[in-house]
């Protein structure tokens, strides 16, 4: 594995000069001629009814140009799925959360364009609201849509037989419900959209998105033309976190306003906005009945999870399971019930977060912790006693291939020194651990693979189309460097053509821990490709047999023989010389299970591959105050192989703050009758350089997944669940209480110490 | 309102704009100037992403006044390279993949180059106490404040600094 000239190595990325240079152009830099300025009007109520809107004032102040509203969207409803299209893109009968979309401006400023929204006069009857999943299940007011009776969006159930036969069989057995309230994915760049019709009347856009495909089929089909004439253009993108897959309705308003005023309209998020009209993460109350044989294997499991969705279903199915199956994959259970709601509240849209299940999951891990107690084994014991091992099934008949669960539990154990410190720390001074498993990609039908193209151009460089996107973690240098390293070219030699639907062809997106794994293997697919016709015209000029070349160094050279080579520049003119260009596509298609599907059929094979890690973490609270002093983390993960460890220590760091620093101590949102009092960033306080543990251990695990590009998997999420666990874990370790409700705020930890004194 | 004319220095350059008074020199640097490398996240001075220097001192563009910004020197994050050569900093930031989606970036960089000039050989609790008013969602901060420790300080060279001059 060691011979790769590219792969392999702390390469910093090639995106980074333009960023630091402040050149990088991000969707709110952007300015077309004749550009207007978009705002959305948004509803004030939790749940009412519209009974008129008045457009006319808004309409007559100078200035403005445009005001649409439910009218002009001819009914079109938006959802990830048939069965869950319950969203209109600008309400017409009635909003479900204090933000819901009811019209949109444009105009020659900002200020106009505000004053405009104020003058829209729109004429609601309140409904009662309900914002608890518990109450809106209960509740016998009007449902918020009245096909889902009893408010609930999604069911899903996974059970593989045997259940209760096994509890019977248990030595010991638990129950514990855990609580964990919502939480946001604060992107560094708050949403932004540009949209405008063509010469052609092609719709060209530009926004933050976690998969440029993803965003331009709705668009397609909401405006009823070809897909071919949707452009998503690339465009610098300031953070997803999952939370920018699926189109949103702004994302439609700000079209149809091009389209009605012939001119390039762009809408920038406030802070708030982007916080309330995105996506959320849900809330959940996870009940986990678990039950184990005498050494502390579970025999049986019953879990049973209520989600707050929010208003709509957005990506409702898949976030119901999620969580299920991060869980699933960690740890093998003899028989497993699981029950999943997803209920509807008037509150705002919750969607696919990097950390979410994280009470789910912290849950889970307290009550193995808890169990362990009771059989007076050890955290570490009883999670080897548990892990996930290759060569198995998953509950829901996923064959998992590679796998180095216990490497990571093991090398993480010995880099921390949990066993040393474990039960031998002073008071009030922790030490805790969690594990989790994260899915490289899920079945996505037609869209599930992705295909690149590369051509070389005459002065030996190269041309590389792919249709993924890079949120900010390092997708683009991904595909540079296995480029690269294929074609036998230097980075700064590849010239990337990425997350442009007119280009490039169609990919799953960036948002399902998918990219490298199947994104990355297209291009590398079609750069072998590419090679390989080289390889034929220069096998031809040193009098070789193709199989006995290699390229690297901008070279083509005989393996066993390396003075005997010719500049691959010289090769594709040779070629072009010879009436022949080079160029090639490849792609790459994940052989998942068709058939599964989230609700009906939640069995069979979910992805190819799926990563695992551990987090380890070492606190200190003070009793008098509440607050977490972490002082070490250490992280291991099993990410397949490390294509470029300086990329992933990143991504390692990033999951930490997000999913143990932020997502367990200070990362929660605070509601007054379903409005959020805590958008900004000066109330919901993310961690800050000075926050962070002065200690941050990486471990890179390889397993070499036999199907991954080069052997990777995953490292973008897995880590921000297991810190979560490694957090809470600590904590309740530390203060002796088993906390039950995240995140662990200092009044939450303070009460705990409380009652345990008394 | 009246719009009027101010001067403003920026990057070693005098520019002529016209403004309202309630203009932030923010909206002025990005919508009048075209200077689009300071960003706008918060717009409350919370996260430091639209941080440039008056006079070297960091200060928030969202929070100050355009007019406020006269008869200083202003220096944006397109001023920090001398051309296309990059300052230590930026390069040590390139280096030590202290830079993910690059929203904060701008600036991270701007408070940063900021410290270095007053403390060119700060440690690791001055320099996450320098940086505490610039939020960044996607580092966890590590490789940023080894990007910071590292820059121009050739002595401590670590793996990733090999590329820096």
């Amino acid at each position: 594995m060691s011979d790769y000239t590219i792969i392999g190595k702390r390469m910093p990325r090639v995106d980074s000069r333009a960023k630091v240079m402040g050149k990088a152009k991000f969707t709110a830099d952007l300015k077309l001629p004749g550009m207007l300025v978009g705002k959305i009007k948004r509803s004030p109520y939790a749940h009412a009814k519209i009974l008129n809107i008045n457009t006319s004032k808004a309409m007559a102040l100078p200035g403005v140009k445009a005001v649409v509203t439910g009218k002009d969207t001819e009914g079109i409803k938006w959802g990830v799925f048939a069965y869950t299209r319950d969203q209109e893109f600008i309400q017409t009968q009635k909003v479900r959360y204090i933000g819901d979309e009811v019209a949109g401006v444009a105009a020659v400023d900002e200020e106009t364009a505000i004053k405009a929204l104020d003058l829209i006069e729109v004429t609601y009857e309140e409904l009662p609201a309900v914002f608890d999943p518990m109450a809106a299940m209960a509740s016998q007011t009007e449902l918020i849509h009245e096909d889902f009776p009893d408010n609930i969006n999604i069911h899903v159930n996974i059970d593989t037989g045997h259940v209760d036969e096994n509890f019977k069989k248990a030595h010991y057995i638990r129950e514990d419900t855990f609580v964990a309230s919502e939480e946001s994915y604060f992107q560094a760049e708050p949403y932004a959209i540009a949209a405008r019709f063509d010469h052609e009347d092609c719709l060209e856009v530009w926004m933050p998105n976690g998969g440029p495909h993803m965003k331009a089929k709705p668009l397609s089909n909401a405006f009823k033309i070809p897909l071919h004439k949707v452009k998503v253009r690339k465009i610098a993108i300031g953070g997803a976190f999952g939370g920018r897959s699926e189109i949103c309705p702004v994302d439609y308003i700000c079209a149809l306003l091009a389209k009605k005023t012939k001119q390039p309209v762009k809408i920038e998020f406030t802070r708030e906005e982007n916080t309330i009209a995105t996506r959320q993460g849900h809330s959940m109350i996870t009940t986990h009945k678990t039950g184990v044989d005498k050494d502390g294997r579970v025999l049986a499991r019953e879990t049973t999870c209520y989600m707050d969705g929010g208003a709509y279903s957005s990506t409702g199915p898949i976030a119901t399971s999620v969580p299920f199956l991060s869980m699933e994959q960690a740890y093998r259970m003899g028989s497993v019930r699981y029950n999943g709601y997803r209920i509807y509240t008037n509150k705002p849209i919750r969607g696919m977060i990097r950390t979410h299940g994280r009470g789910f999951a912290c849950g889970l891990d307290t009550q193995l912790d808890m169990i362990a107690e009771n059989l007076g084994i050890d955290p570490v014991e009883i999670r080897l006693k548990n892990s996930r091992q290759s060569g198995e099934y998953t509950s829901t008949k996923s064959y998992v291939d590679s796998c180095a669960m216990d490497e990571t539990i093991l090398k993480a154990v010995e880099k921390s020194g949990f066993k040393e410190k474990w039960g031998k720390l002073p008071p009030f001074h922790g030490i805790g651990i969690g594990t989790n498993s994260v899915q490289t990609g899920f079945p996505m039908g037609i869209r599930g693979g992705s295909q690149s193209f590369i051509k070389f151009n005459e002065d030996g460089e190269a041309t590389v189309m792919s249709g993924v996107v890079d949120n900010g973690q390092g997708n683009d240098n991904m595909l540079v460097q296995i480029a690269a390293e294929e074609l036998g070219l230097l980075p700064e030699d590849i010239h990337l053509v990425s997350a442009d639907t007119e280009t490039t062809s169609s990919d799953p997106g960036s948002y399902s821990q998918v990219s490298t794994f199947v994104g990355g293997q297209a291009v590398k697919n079609a750069a072998a490709n590419c090679r390989e016709k080289l390889f034929k015209v220069a096998s031809k000029i040193l009098k070789v047999a193709p199989e006995t070349l290699a390229a690297a160094n901008r070279m083509i050279f005989v393996k066993n023989d390396p003075e005997k080579s010719i500049p691959i520049r010289k090769v594709v003119r040779i070629s072009l010389l010879n009436f022949t260009s080079v160029n090639a596509e490849g792609g790459y298609w994940p052989r998942v299970d068709m058939k599964r599907e989230w609700v009906s059929n939640p069995y069979g094979q979910m992805c190819e591959a799926f990563s695992f890690g551990t987090t380890i973490v070492e606190v200190k609270v003070d009793p008098d105050t509440g607050q977490v002093e972490v002082m070490e983390v250490t992280a291991a993960q099993d990410v397949g192989y490390a294509l470029n460890p300086l990329v992933l220590e990143g991504q390692f760091e990033g999951s930490i703050a997000m999913g143990g620093q932020g997502g367990m101590l200070t990362e929660y949102h605070e509601w007054k009758d379903g409005r959020c009092i805590n958008t900004t960033m000066l109330d919901y306080k993310l961690p800050l350089a000075c926050d962070m543990p002065p200690k941050i251990n990486n471990i890179i695990v390889e397993s070499i997944d036999p199907k991954g590009p080069y052997g990777a998997k995953e490292a973008g999420m897995s880590i921000a669940m297991s810190a979560a666990q490694g957090y809470s874990s600590a904590v309740s370790n530390a203060i002796g209480v088993y906390m039950d409700s995240f995140p662990l705020t200092p009044d939450k930890i303070l009460a705990a110490i409380k009652e345990k004194k008394q | 309102m009246e719009k009027i004319q101010i001067t403003l220095n920026i990057n070693d350059k005098s520019c002529e704009v016209m403004v309202y008074e309630n203009d932030t020199l923010l909206e002025v640097l990005r919508d009048k100037l075209d200077l689009t490398g300071s960003k706008e996240s918060c717009g409350e001075g919370a996260c430091g992403s639209c941080t440039v220097h008056m006079d070297g001192k960091p200060v928030r563009s969202c929070l100050t006044l355009a007019m406020e910004a006269q008869g200083v020197k202003i220096t944006t994050v397109e001023g920090l390279a001398n051309g296309d050569e990059l300052s230590d900093l930026q390069q040590s930031f390139i280096d030590h993949g202290a830079v993910q989606c690059g929203f904060c970036t701008p600036g991270m960089l701007m408070s940063a180059d900021a410290l270095l000039k007053e403390n060119p050989r700060p440690d690791d609790k001055t320099i996450r106490k320098a940086l505490a008013g610039n939020i960044c969602r996607c580092t966890g901060y590590t490789k940023i404040v080894e990007a910071v420790a590292h820059a121009g300080n050739p002595k401590d060279h670590c793996l990733d600094c090999k590329s820096a001059k």
